[in-house]
């Protein structure tokens, strides 16, 4: 296990020698001081009436900007986790990394270091794989940090602890590594950064819009008719790994309430819109309460399929 | 019939060894080179002839089409042997954001080295190529000759049974090169099998026991230095005065006049007295009589010249 461990660690050392790594975790840094400078003020019964921006300087009473409403303190900290969490470390966070981490096999690749890996004792399987989770480490520090320093924050500074929310480090690692999948395939193929980056961004945009048909299809029986459609829609919506599904299992591990329980009830023109928000709202909250392990396993089967075939042509190619 | 084959006293043993790229480019068409244990073995032969190709394959960095063969007694591949070789590929690019020590370190975990050993062997070697001082700055500040000494300690880390260079003294000032001739003679004292890729021919014949010269992916010429060169001995004879009215009589002996000495190719010592006698009986003085062995790059140009290519040594 020796080689394989000094692949991981050498991956290690390859990330934090990139400079979007400390941008990364900068941000990191920000955002918990963000955070740490906002706090709720609650009632007796524990309901939150008041925020307060830098220590005090802005106070918004919730009671003014929406009149009757009572919000849960549960609610309002858990909602703000997930939009954080979601948003920084599910969106911005991971985009970084799959373009921090986009070199990491075309650098491996190049002529001349590449002879030197292939001519040590370990087989190329293993020296691929030792790669691949190698740098799902840049991801596993990042989030660790991530996650970590707003735990802190919402436990000291909001009273309130959530140790369901520590889980959203290996989630964040399983999103990322349902992407990277793509980019290391690709590099494999072609060796190239850019093809790599590109690809698996591609890849991520495909894998939320095949999803988000499927719940179109839900939300408009109409277009249920065309039986074809909606099958094809439906399969490939369950063979692309679901990465928006991460996001909720995320949130619902942590604490927070599902989004369509925090959205404001907004006036709508007519009932005809209303139906459909209501019903967008049902086919949000089924996914937030959906059972994570045939999501997560359809996922990974898609991950192991990818890397095997990058593995593959790993192995078969001369350097 | 493992112990048989790892009793083998070669140390390199390659038969047929092919190569086509692409379905088009045949690189390799048929290799057949035996290194002996313990022995500084070269590869030479003009750009293009595979010789990168072959040491890929050694390596198992190339997937050959079609190749038998042992190394250190196993066969070709054999990801376990490779823990016994160190390897020094043509033109490497090391992680710059290590430093040499770490360098080491990293390479050494990967064929297996324990950590101990590792510290001790780094340590050594880093000062026996004169790195010392530059062990804990980053590869990237490394200039190509220090670049090219690191390379070499790094194929050295696993006190292998069987080193393969390619290029060795790529980038290396003249100190350099000698400093690493002398390393190579010393690997050699200790027993170890040198494998040399080297375009400076040269180089190759001060260290080299045997060679092979690869041309057009076939090997053309194999064999010890003196077995390669003992029948392109020429004597030459210096003189003073003028050989015009003997020109036919030499000229039938098969003597050429080249300025201010005669060539006679081959070793037939009758037939050089027989021109000493012709000399002498005209009253020409003799200033010296030199026997003449070719160098390696004569042998390359003549064994290029009979396959009908251009001479262009290369890696």
């Amino acid at each position: 296990m020796m080689p394989f461990w000094a692949l991981i660690a050498d991956s290690f050392r390859e990330a934090l020698d990139r400079k979007i790594f400390w941008v990364m975790l900068c941000i990191s840094i920000l955002v918990a001081a963000a955070m740490f400078c906002v706090s709720f003020e609650g009632t007796a019964d524990g309901s939150i009436e008041e925020l307060n921006v830098f220590f005090g300087a802005y106070r918004v009473r919730l009671s003014e900007a929406a009149p009757g409403t009572v919000i849960p303190r549960e609610t309002i900290i858990g909602g703000v986790v997930y939009l954080v969490m979601d948003h920084v470390l599910g969106g911005i966070g991971i985009l970084l990394a799959l373009i921090a981490t986009g070199s990491f096999f075309p650098s491996f690749l190049e002529r001349g270091a590449i002879d030197l890996a292939l001519s040590k004792s370990l087989s190329r399987p293993l020296l691929f794989l030792a790669k691949y989770l190698g740098s799902m480490a840049f991801v596993l520090v990042q989030a660790t940090v991530f996650v970590g320093l707003t735990f802190l924050v919402v436990g000291f500074r909001w009273g309130m602890w959530m140790p369901g929310y520590l889980l959203v480090i290996p989630l964040m690692v399983l999103l990322f590594s349902y992407l990277y999948c793509v980019s290391a395939w690709v590099a494999v193929r072609t060796r190239s950064t850019l093809a790599a980056v590109l690809v698996s961004l591609g890849a991520w945009v495909v894998f939320v819009g095949l999803q988000g048909l499927g719940d179109v299809f839900e939300l408009m029986p109409q277009w249920k008719e065309n039986r074809t459609l909606y099958t094809v829609a439906r399969v490939a919506g369950w063979v692309v790994p679901k990465t928006q599904d991460i996001t909720y299992f995320a949130g619902r591990w942590s604490g927070a309430p599902a989004p369509a329980d925090v959205m404001p009830k907004t006036r709508v023109p007519t009932p005809a819109d209303r139906e459909l928000i209501d019903k967008a709202g049902e086919v949000d909250r089924q996914r937030f309460e959906q059972r994570a392990l045939p999501s997560i396993g359809s996922s990974l089967l898609f991950e192991a399929v990818v890397v095997a075939a990058a593995m593959w042509t790993f192995s078969r190619r001369d350097y | 019939m493992v112990a048989i084959t790892e009793m083998t006293n070669w140390a390199v043993d390659l038969i047929d060894v092919r190569k086509t790229y692409d379905r088009k480019v045949q690189a390799l068409r048929g290799v057949n080179i035996q290194v002996g244990r313990g022995e500084i073995f070269g590869l030479l032969g003009p750009n293009g002839a595979g010789k990168s190709t072959l040491v890929k394959i050694m390596m198992t960095v190339v997937r050959p089409d079609h190749a038998f063969g042992t190394i250190l007694g196993r066969p070709l591949g054999n990801r376990r042997k490779l823990q016994r070789i160190g390897y020094l590929p043509e033109g490497h690019r090391f992680p710059g954001y290590l430093t040499g020590m770490q360098l080491l370190h990293y390479y050494g975990a990967l064929v297996k080295v324990p950590r101990t050993r590792r510290e001790a062997n780094a340590e050594s070697l880093l000062e026996r190529v004169g790195m010392t001082r530059w062990a804990d700055a980053r590869i990237d500040k490394y200039s190509k000759g220090m670049l090219q000494r690191l390379g070499i300690a790094q194929a050295l880390l696993n006190d292998p049974e069987l080193v393969v260079l390619d290029e060795p003294t790529d980038g290396l000032d003249p100190l350099a090169r000698r400093e690493t001739r002398e390393l190579l003679l010393e690997l050699k004292h200790r027993g170890t099998t040198v494998f040399l890729n080297s375009h400076l021919l040269s180089e190759l014949e001060m260290v080299c026991d045997r060679v092979a010269i690869l041309i057009d992916g076939l090997v053309a010429r194999q064999g010890t230095l003196s077995e390669l060169t003992e029948h392109t001995v020429e004597y030459r004879i210096a003189f003073s005065g003028s050989v015009t009215a003997l020109q036919a009589q030499l000229q039938a002996l098969g003597v050429s006049i080249e300025g201010g000495h005669l060539s006679l190719p081959g070793g037939d010592m009758e037939r050089v007295n027989r021109v000493i006698d012709l000399l002498r009986e005209r009253g020409i003085t003799i200033e010296s009589v030199q026997p003449h062995r070719f160098s390696l790059e004569d042998v390359l140009v003549e064994t290029l010249g009979a396959q009908g290519r251009a001479a262009s040594p290369g890696p």
